[in-house]
């Protein structure tokens, strides 16, 4: 029995503890009820295309290997050697047909199976079931246009079921012309002192703080301008599962003022409304978070990433760019020059965000600041479920009933025994 | 390489450091070049090509390199130009990572000087040690290689392109808010 998170999560009345930002043993329980129990995001299948590529990442504090294996199936197994419990491969991507443990030289098959023991006949007489001691894979495994997730949970409900009405969404950004994307080669990786759930609400939902915290990156051309106007349309939108996303009106223009950006924008706008259907005429999606840590922008910048939670007050931010797969090269240049100058450690809007993240953290550790509740009361009863766009929505473009959906799912998965009590107490049904 | 080229060199890039460390940005910007590079690439942890720790299945396409290239991503690539607008906004009174501002402490040291690929030009390969103090607590070491190309424009040194390889592949300061 865990710790109770009813009078926690109050949301409806606005009211967020800070004790789930700081306690331990609260973070202990998300690893166990949030963490190895969703669909967390692994990487982008064109990260590894050929037989043997491999990408390592971690599912909640767990190392995980994501691997190609020579028949071109994908695998997410434990990084973990089955022998001592050493960490198995210790860098961040290559090529391989077999991973070696540096202690003692167990080898293991890039399909997870333990192909190889020194001393297997002297030592062990020959008597060690082989075949149950490969990687521990994970229970599924899946992707959604070209996205790869996977949860150590078999009772998870599949991916397209989990995702439920974001799918759409996810379209908006990952698959809006023939083709879909591709990631610009590397990645950013820095840790930052903040709890994890500051930056997931921050990108589910949180419009409100770019035409403060990001003012000065506008003011001086980073981005276009359009959010400082208080007439300006668009509306948070909650499509279920507490996944979220940032939209704004369709007429409005979030790219970074880059002429060849623009310009291609401009090009692809009637194919990409065919694409998408009537919903893109309605609202314009820039940001948005896949519960519980998969968040991703195409304002300014086009990236996605991972908040990879490293204790109550740790993160590593994983962070990717990408780019229409369609583009011609000198946009995917121009959109990758933006990606850096706007979302990465020195980008210009990215840096500010940090900073207040970690004092949004840091204050939780004073027991006097740690009674007072979160205010998330913006747009209270102001949001109203769309069918058109298949979601609940606020009917300001500012409003916390983002927030307010991610911690309402957040406490959910806190509270449920197991993904049965999930889906009961979220009013689902399943299957 | 001639010791009071040196020399020359080293004191124009104490000089330099020494306009970061005092946040003179708009004066530092002037020791660079119209047409400056100014590069941190990115770094992420292979295993060499020898490694035992794994077998290699298609060794045409294994990359042992841990630095990203040119067109990959990168931590900064910038121009005067992007540059100058880093600086405008530091001076907007809201860019809330550096206000308060980082106090900041350039060090530099194995400065070794070589010819440049035209008469004009130096290649400058110095280490640093940049040490970054913030609000009552906060520190960070950002540590590396830079290469330089120095140009000589109308008897002065200028900045021309500028690698800087930080040794971490995971970052382990919150940001990179500063100039190096």
């Amino acid at each position: 029995m865990g710790i109770d998170v009813t009078n926690l999560v109050d949301t409806e009345q606005g009211l967020i503890s800070r004790r789930i930002f700081i306690e331990p043993e609260i973070y202990a329980q998300e690893l166990e009820q949030i963490f190895a129990r969703c669909w967390l995001f692994l990487c982008h299948e064109s990260q590894i295309p050929q037989p043997g590529d491999f990408f390592s990442t971690s599912m909640g504090e767990d190392p995980v290997l994501v691997v190609r294996d020579s028949q071109g199936q994908v695998h997410a197994l434990l990084n973990v050697c089955r022998h001592r419990g050493n960490r198995l491969c210790r860098a961040d991507q290559g090529n391989a047909a077999t991973f070696t443990c540096a202690y003692h030289g167990w080898t293991y098959g890039n399909d997870g199976q333990l192909v190889g023991v020194p001393y297997l006949r002297e030592a062990y007489f020959g008597e060690l079931a082989q075949e149950r001691w490969g990687l521990l894979p994970v229970a599924q495994l899946d992707s959604y246009k070209g996205l790869l997730f996977a949860t150590f949970d078999p009772e998870a409900p599949p991916l397209l079921e989990y995702l439920g009405a974001v799918t759409w969404y996810l379209d908006a950004f990952f698959d809006r012309c023939e083709g879909g994307i591709e990631v610009v080669g590397g990645m950013h990786k820095w840790v930052v002192p903040c709890n994890w759930k500051f930056p997931a609400e921050n990108f589910a939902g949180d419009g409100y703080h770019v035409s403060w915290s990001h003012v000065s990156a506008i003011r001086t051309g980073f981005s276009s301008n359009f959010r400082l106007q208080p007439t300006s349309g668009g509306t948070l939108l909650s499509p279920g599962n507490g996944h979220a996303i940032v939209t704004i009106d369709p007429t409005d223009v979030a790219d970074p003022p880059v002429p060849e950006i623009v310009a291609y924008e401009e090009a692809i706008r009637p194919q990409v409304a065919q694409r998408l259907g009537p919903r893109y005429s309605l609202v314009n999606p820039i940001v948005g978070t896949v519960f519980p840590n998969f968040s991703f922008l195409r304002a300014t910048a086009r990236t996605f990433r991972v908040w990879h939670p490293r204790g109550p007050d740790k993160i590593e931010l994983w962070s990717w760019i990408y780019v229409d797969k369609a583009a011609p090269p000198e946009v995917k240049e121009a959109m990758r020059l933006a990606g850096v100058r706007g979302f990465s450690p020195s980008g210009t809007f990215e840096q500010d965000d940090m900073d207040n993240w970690q004092e949004c953290t840091r204050t939780c550790r004073g027991v006097v600041a740690r009674r007072l509740a979160l205010n998330t009361q913006m747009g209270l009863g102001h949001e109203r479920y769309n069918k058109d766009l298949q979601a609940w929505a606020s009917d300001y473009r500012f409003s916390e009933s983002n927030h307010r959906q991610f911690y309402r799912r957040w406490a959910q998965l806190m509270r449920a025994g197991s993904w049965a009590e999930v889906a009961s107490a979220a009013g689902v049904r399943r299957g | 390489m001639r010791a009071e080229v040196v020399r020359e060199v080293e004191q124009f890039l104490y000089r330099e450091a020494r306009l970061l460390d005092e946040r003179r940005f708009r004066e530092w910007l002037e020791l660079l070049t119209d047409d400056v590079r100014y590069w941190m690439p990115g770094r992420s942890t292979r295993y060499p090509k020898v490694s035992k720790a794994l077998g290699i299945l298609d060794p045409d396409r294994y990359r042992e390199e841990e630095l990203t290239r040119e067109d990959e991503l990168a931590i900064l690539d910038e121009t005067k130009e992007t540059l100058g607008r880093r600086i405008a906004r530091l001076e907007t009174g809201m860019a809330w990572a550096e206000d308060p501002p980082s106090r900041t402490r350039h060090l530099l040291s194995n400065i070794e000087v070589a010819p440049g690929d035209v008469a004009s030009e130096l290649k400058v390969f110095a280490n640093f040690l940049v040490y970054r103090s913030r609000a009552e607590t906060e520190q960070d070491f950002y540590v590396g290689a830079r290469q330089d190309v120095l140009r000589s424009v109308d008897g002065a040194w200028k900045i021309a392109r500028r690698t800087i390889i930080l040794d971490q592949t995971v970052l382990l300061a919150k940001n990179v808010s500063i100039f190096f």
